[in-house]
């Protein structure tokens, strides 16, 4: 696919979600205002009983700084929460519009799926700049102009993983038609492994040591702690390197499953 | 440009009994049973021809264009578009065919049809003056002006028809199926949309398959019919040919002075051919091609005939026997 392609695909997709005007603002003052109310009152409650000033290596500002990231950087890597795309073009026969173009339909998904994050990136760069004074500074966790810079790649390579984790059980529609619990399912697991609910510091240190080898601590984790200023160099080649090669192992374990899926396509719907 | 050998496809379909216990026994067990949708058809398209397709609901007609267009992958057999095989989904291809479905819009909901077109230079990388020069020519032929800056979802039904098409055809297509263009278009958008496909075989000379429920359709644009019953094609020809093969009679129809002392007797007339009508004033019958000069002097000879017209059968009413499988003159 061509570079020209993709951006237009991008910006079409984005445009498209921006026209809703009122859907826009409503999202990101409810979103935000729920999240930092929950994010506020249970570290508050948490910190308070415990008695303890640092916890699995958070001070509470450090901590809450670590959850509203999360969410910020999160929605971006989620794409607009639309990762039902495309097993709703399999079950409803859209997908038959997407082969007959000459393009590759898993690039032009993505392209889609890139586009739908715009308004996710513009809502999270607002709210991010109301959110951190409003939480106030941490010793524990301090966003710096160099952190933002290496957040930026970061989260484009795990938007990508995010994306490609998403297809095979999207594909299952090909057997299955409806394959919304799969994507729930897909959605909670990934926000629990990847440390998008707790910081994974908090779990027990054998499940810390499981889930460093497994591809989810790229996904909200590793963004996390990276703009929070948490990452040294090392590690953030280390990091974006390896969530690379996941994104590599994921995606080619996709192709099969596809091409199986492709020969029960019925095209139901047209 | 489309040749097609012993096409076949067969569809796993999962079959669900009503009621609530039949749907609780499907989430451990289920039933499921084999529907062959096309039975190994046979065939061939040249440039610049139109070939309808016709059937019943359910006949295979949709499922043969999706094979044909790539969509889905056929059960057994061959098919070759434009030297490929549509399935494959190679991009040449696919940059050289377009399907039209009536009954989908597969345009981008909440984009105007400017956006969409662009859009669709992109994916087929038109170069910028054949675009401008294609979308003029095409939306000029269509009537389509300021409806371009509208969003799609927001267009009347014919308004979205015209865009579909030209969507369909900015690429300038060797191939285009044609599903149903005209479903659920006014009388007037339909004339429209048959005029601008003849005009665009014209200029054009693409292979073209139509599929449609509306005869009109078939006896403004196509020469020549395929028909489908359960899968399997039962006739391929001209539009002619399917009066003279699958109708070899034709209608006698007769006014007669309602003054004169002889009027029609049908114990008489049954011996010249299947009576249809008979009253006082009034003849009609259906006599074999063969017998018709001789009948018709027949009858001009017995009866003071006011008014004689032979004509031959509705084709529709034809090719509805023929998905019906009522053939001949038989019944």
């Amino acid at each position: 696919m061509s570079l020209s392609l993709f951006f237009h695909l991008v910006n079409l997709e984005s445009r498209k979600l921006m026209s809703y005007r009122v859907d826009f603002w409503i999202t990101m003052l409810v979103n935000l205002v729920v999240n930092l109310v929950v994010l506020w009152a249970l570290w508050t409650a948490i910190f308070a009983e415990s008695g303890a000033e640092i916890v699995g290596g958070w001070d509470l500002p450090g901590i809450l700084a670590y959850g509203v990231m999360v969410f910020l950087t999160g929605r971006i890597v989620r794409g607009g929460d639309l990762q039902m795309t495309i097993s709703t073009d399999i079950y409803d026969g859209a997908l038959s519009r997407y082969l007959l173009y000459p393009r590759h339909y898993a690039i032009t998904k993505y392209a889609q799926q890139v586009g739908n994050v715009m308004p996710d990136l513009f809502q999270s760069v607002l709210m991010g700049l109301v959110a951190i004074p409003v939480l106030g500074l941490s010793t524990t966790a301090t966003v710096t102009p160099l952190s933002v810079a290496m957040v930026i790649p970061t989260i484009l390579v795990a938007h990508l993983l995010f994306f490609l984790m998403s297809l095979i059980p999207q594909y299952i529609a090909f057997w299955a038609d409806n394959v919304w619990s799969l994507s729930v399912l897909l959605r909670f697991v990934t926000m629990l492994l990847g440390g998008a609910m707790l910081p994974l510091s908090l779990f027990p240190d054998q499940v810390q040591q499981v889930l460093r080898w497994l591809p989810f601590v790229y996904l909200f984790e590793f963004p996390t702690l990276v703009v929070l200023g948490k990452v040294d160099f090392t590690q953030w080649y280390i990091g974006i390197g390896t969530c690379l090669l996941w994104c590599l192992v994921i995606g080619t374990l996709s192709v099969p499953v596809w091409r199986r899926g492709d020969l029960r396509y019925t095209g139901v719907g047209i | 440009m489309i040749k097609v050998r012993d096409l076949r496809k067969v569809f796993r379909v999962h079959r669900k009994e009503p009621g609530l216990a039949a749907s609780v026994r499907s989430l451990f067990r289920r039933n499921w049973v084999d529907k062959v949708a096309v039975t190994g058809s046979t065939f061939d398209v040249n440039e610049g021809e139109i070939v309808g397709l016709i059937g019943a609901n359910g006949a295979g007609k949709t499922t043969l264009v999706k094979m044909l267009s790539g969509i889905i992958h056929p059960t057994s057999g061959e098919a070759e578009v434009l030297g490929h095989v549509p399935w494959h989904r190679n991009d040449d291809f696919r940059r050289q065919i377009a399907l039209v479905m009536g009954q989908k819009a597969q345009m981008w909901w909440d984009l105007p049809g400017a956006d969409c077109f662009e859009l669709l230079r992109e994916i087929y990388q038109i170069p910028r003056d054949q675009y401008r020069k294609s979308l003029e020519r095409l939306s000029s032929m269509l009537g389509i002006g300021e409806e371009m800056t509208i969003q799609i979802r927001r267009l009347s039904l014919g308004e979205r028809m015209k865009m579909e098409l030209i969507a369909a055809l900015l690429h300038s297509p060797r191939v285009v199926y044609l599903d149903e263009p005209t479903i659920g278009l006014d009388i007037t958008t339909q004339r429209a949309v048959r005029d601008f496909l003849l005009d665009y075989r014209r200029e054009n000379a693409p292979a073209m398959i139509l599929t449609s429920h509306y005869m009109e359709d078939i006896e403004r644009l196509c020469e020549r019919i395929i028909i489908i019953r359960k899968g399997d094609i039962v006739y391929d020809g001209s539009l002619e040919r399917v009066i003279h093969e699958y109708a070899p009679y034709k209608q006698l129809r007769l006014n007669i002075h309602r003054a004169s002392t002889l009027q029609p007797d049908s114990e008489v007339l049954e011996k010249m051919g299947q009576v249809v009508e008979c009253t006082p004033g009034s003849i009609c019958l259906r006599v074999s091609r063969a017998k018709v000069p001789e009948v018709a002097a027949e009858l001009l000879r017995k009866y003071s005939v006011i008014d004689l017209s032979i004509e031959d059968p509705e084709i529709g009413d034809t090719i509805e026997r023929i998905m019906a499988g009522r053939t001949g003159d038989s019944e």
